[in-house]
């Protein structure tokens, strides 16, 4: 049996097309159920296994379930993978569910220095003020980070951007674009030697599939 | 309040270090026990040093950027000294002035605490990453070299598992010079060599690729590497024999040392637990040529890893191969179940 865990929301609703694409054997009642675990048949033939299994997690929880090895693959945004670096590899690039890392605030605000930031990337946003030249006073939040902005709590947000209508929509403005996220797929390193074929398998089909999309 | 959770009350634990109460402990003991006992039987003799070394004894065969992994502090002089990160610099210092009176071979064994830099929980890091303290039981052979010591070491390493019963191992298997002679006959410039071979230690696959086509073009290194098994020995590309290329002449080295070491393996016991795998490049950068890590299903890191390193004794002012791996013994101790016990005799039930 192969585990793979998924980063719960937005990650899965971006890469769900590509998985199907690839032809792995998915569930069917992934968005039905309040289940966290969905164990599916598999063509021995194909995937080397005969049965997969699904586990739904909080993105940031996704690499953990990885590195402890009970997961074997997962798939997870880089930005998580980058904010806390994990004994991982990091084997396809899936191109999709893309966002950008950007530096966002009230428009007004644009023009003055940074003083204050609130993240959910402690981490990477640290690196990237200091590479301005600007020390900041990071606060760390867990979510809904463009409130602390609206607010008034901090001039700055470091956050995740996919179309920018949360930002909108909250009269907030993007000041840069640091960087450009896709999904990955990432192997604990134990299973990537004692599984390899079914781990082969999967990652060549989904290299597959993102080729495909390209020309396609 | 409920008094368990009163921080107030109880002295803390420092970070990153780990207690054990009485069964993981006697386990862990059993384990160190079993597997010293193990070596002693097979002609390894047991040594101990302290847990400092001076920073520059560490340093040395190193890369630059290994310091940022030690716990380091400064001596009553001001001399930087560390934690050991591991036990070969200790034996490699201990063993140079008797390599330097001609007394070899020498086959030692060690068990003793390791030290790393961590910010993870002790908890996680000893499942499957680096912690801040673990147990490092292994075996140091100098003055042997060739491929009948590289095999001898690794059937030694899988004998052990076998002795303590642990089934479904895999030993990947891999050398040091392959991968960067490898790179450099693609035309990697040596500037860009160490960074992308860290991609490659890391495990990063996918900027291992994208970097790797901004030197190779169209060569996909994975891919090659995939196809590349030392047990066929003609699956060496023709291309990649260039007689009058150094690089190409180094790779060929690595790849007959490989296939001869293949050869050596058909013949052992544990052949069906022996893979090689060429992508797999591991630090620090002192091997200089078989290097291999052994997995365990039900364990997220490797539980054993060692190679060859035939320069480093050189370091430390007596020239001689040596070889040698170690056990993870946090590790492998997720690998028992809480009613099984590591006795002298062997494992048993209870």
């Amino acid at each position: 049996m192969l585990t793979i865990a998924l980063a719960k929301g937005r990650t899965t609703d971006g890469v769900w097309p590509l998985l199907l694409a690839a032809g792995l054997p998915l569930p069917t009642d992934l968005d039905e159920t309040r289940a966290l675990v969905f164990d599916v048949a598999a063509d021995a033939a194909t995937f080397q296994v005969h049965r997969m299994r699904y586990l739904l997690a909080k993105p940031a929880d996704v690499p953990t379930y990885v590195q402890y090895g009970v997961a074997d693959l997962g798939i997870v945004g880089k930005d998580i993978l980058m904010e806390e670096p994990r004994d991982v590899s990091e084997l396809v690039d899936l191109e999709c569910a893309c966002c950008r890392l950007c530096v966002a605030g009230r428009p007004e605000d644009e023009l003055r220095p940074p003083r204050r930031v609130a993240t959910k990337y402690p981490r990477l946003t640290d690196q990237y003020f200091r590479s301005q030249g600007t020390a900041v006073e990071i606060v760390p939040l867990s979510g809904s980070i463009e409130l602390a902005a609206v607010i008034g709590l901090t001039d700055r947000i470091f956050d995740l951007v996919q179309t920018g209508a949360t930002l909108r929509a909250n009269g907030l403005k993007v000041f840069d674009t640091v960087s450009d996220v896709s999904a990955r797929l990432i192997a604990n390193r134990s299973s990537y030697h004692l599984q390899r074929e079914a781990i082969r398998q999967v990652a060549e089909a989904l290299a597959a599939a993102v080729a495909r999309r390209k020309t396609g | 309040m409920c008094v368990a959770l009163d921080a107030m009350r109880w002295a803390e634990r420092p970070q990153g270090m780990r207690d054990l109460f009485p069964s993981q402990a006697r386990m862990r003991r059993n384990l160190e026990d079993w597997l010293i006992r193990f070596f002693e039987d097979r002609g390894f003799s047991l040594v101990s040093s302290g847990a400092f070394e001076y920073a520059d004894t560490l340093q040395r065969g190193r890369g630059p950027t290994a310091s940022e992994q030690w716990v380091q502090v400064f001596d009553r002089s001001g001399r930087p000294m560390a934690l050991r990160p591991d036990m070969t610099p200790s034996v490699a210092r201990m063993a140079a002035p008797l390599v330097a009176a001609g007394q070899l071979p020498i086959r030692w064994c060690y068990a003793e605490r390791v030290y790393h830099r961590s910010d993870a929980p002790a908890t996680l890091s000893w499942m499957s990453g680096r912690a801040a303290e673990s147990t490092q039981v292994g075996v140091e052979c100098i003055g042997e070299s060739g491929v009948a010591a590289d095999s001898q070491l690794l059937s030694l390493c899988l004998d052990a598992l076998a002795g303590l019963r642990r089934a479904g191992v895999r030993m990947v298997i891999s050398h040091a010079l392959f991968v960067p002679a490898l790179l450099e006959l693609l035309g990697v410039p040596a500037d860009d060599l160490e960074p992308l071979l860290a991609l490659l230690t890391a495990g990063d696959y996918v900027a291992f690729r994208a970097e790797s086509r901004r030197f190779v073009g169209e060569v996909d290194v994975m891919e090659l590497l995939s196809t590349l098994n030392p047990f066929q020995p003609d699956t060496l590309p023709g291309t990649l024999v260039r007689p009058e290329s150094a690089a190409s002449q180094r790779l060929q080295a690595a790849w007959r040392a490989l296939c001869q070491l293949a050869d050596a393996i058909r013949a052992s016991d544990h052949a069906s637990a022996m893979v090689f795998d060429l992508s797999l490049h591991r630090d620090p950068s002192y091997y200089t040529g078989m290097v291999f890590e052994v997995f365990a299903p039900g364990a997220g890191a490797p539980i054993a890893q060692g190679g060859r390193y035939d320069h480093l004794l050189r370091e430390f002012g007596a020239p001689a191969p040596a070889i040698g791996f170690t056990f993870e013994v946090e590790r492998l101790m997720t690998l028992f179940a809480d009613e099984e016990l590591v006795m002298q005799r062997g494992v048993v039930s209870c």
